[in-house]
């Protein structure tokens, strides 16, 4: 299971490298004026912190691994 | 009986938070939500274990750059569970309360922020004190945001008094109940446990519909970690000494999230996977994908799924092998947490929104009422693995909240 597990985590991590190296570089300054779609509240990563507050609840005592869940930032374009 | 080990603190911070970072700062707003969670995992063998989880919230946002917020949610939980981790698995029923409240504030620039947030949480053999920190600093014209967040439980466990037992974890007896506990009735001990959590993280606004976030998570704890009521049975001589397990952990994850906009169709895809290993040998893999789209002017539904695969601690065996083997070492468990296991979760939600036509003439800006259910399948590695018993559970949710 370790074995297919790593596999799985390195391809995953190479293709997540290639996307955010390579292929939108020239992309990568996005202009207050652009930012409409990344204000709504379903674009934002940290979205209803409450309701996640709950699931982590849930899952933190059923699952032996922590992390991921959320700190403050993630491009919500509204500054 | 312990309900949870520790605050969630990362988690705690967010919640604390409500009303500031991750939300778009308006002059002044405010903004409170109530919500219950039912968590039911019914059993083969027995009731099962059932947890009401009511939540308060109230936020606010100053002159746009001032955040407020405070809460107050309990864990009601009736059941029954293994009083024994062994083959045969005779279940004790059970009920108790955990408590928890928390507050923080926050300031916000234009560019960054900092927040400052504590909880305290308090069942009958278990408190659990938080003080957390965040930072975030938005660069290169706001498409990257670096943030820190830090952590410090300070946590009290009650236990039974085992000072006769030191040295000989063979010996130790597991906790009865909890009626003396933080007292100075004879027979119980308290002890200490610190844990601190790391966790920084960097987004990237990579496109006008995409944005990825890479970060990691660090944690150390440092004392008493074991459930004080569970027995294991150890060896072919029926002695079930209390569980034991080391009093350091580390713990570490690396982890990648990104949000995707679908204009076209009104709806975003959310996900995240992550990598795990601690220093007890528990190696884990999670991913976890949520689609939400609009219906119409007044209707969000989303639909989530998350996948979580894990090995073993290095000590675990389950209740065949620590019969017939023994324990790995000395330490032994009969905890899900530190089993080989997946999980899998699929669910949907939805969420009502009505907002006045005529803003200046109402007393609120928006009122919201949600709910959800999901679905949670459990898969243990072994028919002897703790808890086999119980293979899946229900979640369902009812939320209502107003802005102003």
């Amino acid at each position: 299971m370790h074995s297919r597990f790593f596999s799985s985590l390195k391809l995953t991590l190479l293709v997540a490298a290639l996307t955010v190296s390579g292929c939108s570089l020239s992309k990568w300054t996005v202009k207050p004026h652009q930012r409409e779609l990344l204000a709504d509240k379903i674009m934002q990563l940290d979205a209803e912190p409450q309701e996640r507050a709950a699931e982590e609840h849930v899952l933190a005592n059923r699952e032996g691994a922590i992390g991921g869940t959320g700190t403050s930032g993630g491009g919500c374009g509204c500054n | 009986m312990q309900l949870t080990r520790s605050l969630s603190a990362i988690v705690l911070l967010g919640a604390a938070l409500a009303g500031g970072l991750a939300r778009p700062a308006a002059a002044n707003t405010a903004e409170a939500a109530a919500r219950v969670t039912m968590f039911d995992e019914p059993s083969s063998k027995n009731i099962g274990v059932r947890v009401l989880h009511p939540q308060a919230d109230v936020s606010a946002t100053v002159a746009s750059a001032v955040n407020f917020a405070a809460g107050y949610s309990a864990d009601v939980v009736t059941g029954a569970t293994p009083a024994t981790f062994d083959t045969v698995s005779a279940a004790t029923k059970f009920s108790d309360t955990r408590h928890l409240v928390h507050g923080g504030f926050g300031f916000e620039r234009s560019d960054g922020g900092i927040s400052f947030a504590g909880a305290y949480g308090w069942e009958s053999d278990y408190k659990s004190t938080v003080i957390s920190g965040t930072t975030h600093h938005d660069l290169y014209e706001h498409n990257f945001t670096l943030a820190l967040a830090y952590s410090h439980n300070f946590d009290t466990v009650c236990d039974a008094d085992n000072t006769a037992a030191a040295g000989l974890p063979l010996d130790r007896v597991a906790l009865a109940n909890s009626s003396g506990c933080f007292t100075s009735t004879p027979g119980y001990v308290t002890h200490s446990l610190q844990i601190d959590t790391f966790e920084p993280s960097l987004s990237w606004t990579m496109t006008p519909r995409l944005v990825l976030q890479g970060g990691a998570t660090i944690q150390i704890l440092d004392g008493f970690q074991a459930n004080p009521y569970r027995k294991v049975l150890v060896g072919s001589q029926s002695r079930t000494p209390q569980e034991h397990l080391p009093d350091f952990r580390q713990r570490y994850a690396l982890f990648a999230r990104l949000a995707y906009a679908f204009p076209e169709l009104r709806a975003s895809v959310l996900g995240m996977i992550r990598g795990y290993d601690d220093s007890w040998a528990v190696k884990a893999f999670t991913a976890d994908v949520t689609g939400t789209k609009y219906l119409g002017q007044s209707m969000l539904i989303s639909g989530r799924a998350h996948w979580h695969v894990q090995g073993g601690a290095s000590f675990y065996r389950d209740a065949m092998g620590y019969q017939i083997l023994g324990p790995a070492g000395q330490y032994w468990t009969g905890d899900r947490e530190l089993s080989p296991m997946g999980n899998y979760l699929v669910g949907g939600r939805f969420s009502f929104f009505r907002r006045p036509q005529q803003e200046r003439s109402s007393w609120f800006v928006e009122m919201e009422l949600g709910g959800k259910y999901e679905f949670l399948y459990y898969l243990p590695q072994s028919p002897y693995a703790p808890n086999a018993d119980r293979k899946f559970a229900h979640i369902i949710q009812g939320a209502f909240a107003m802005r102003f």
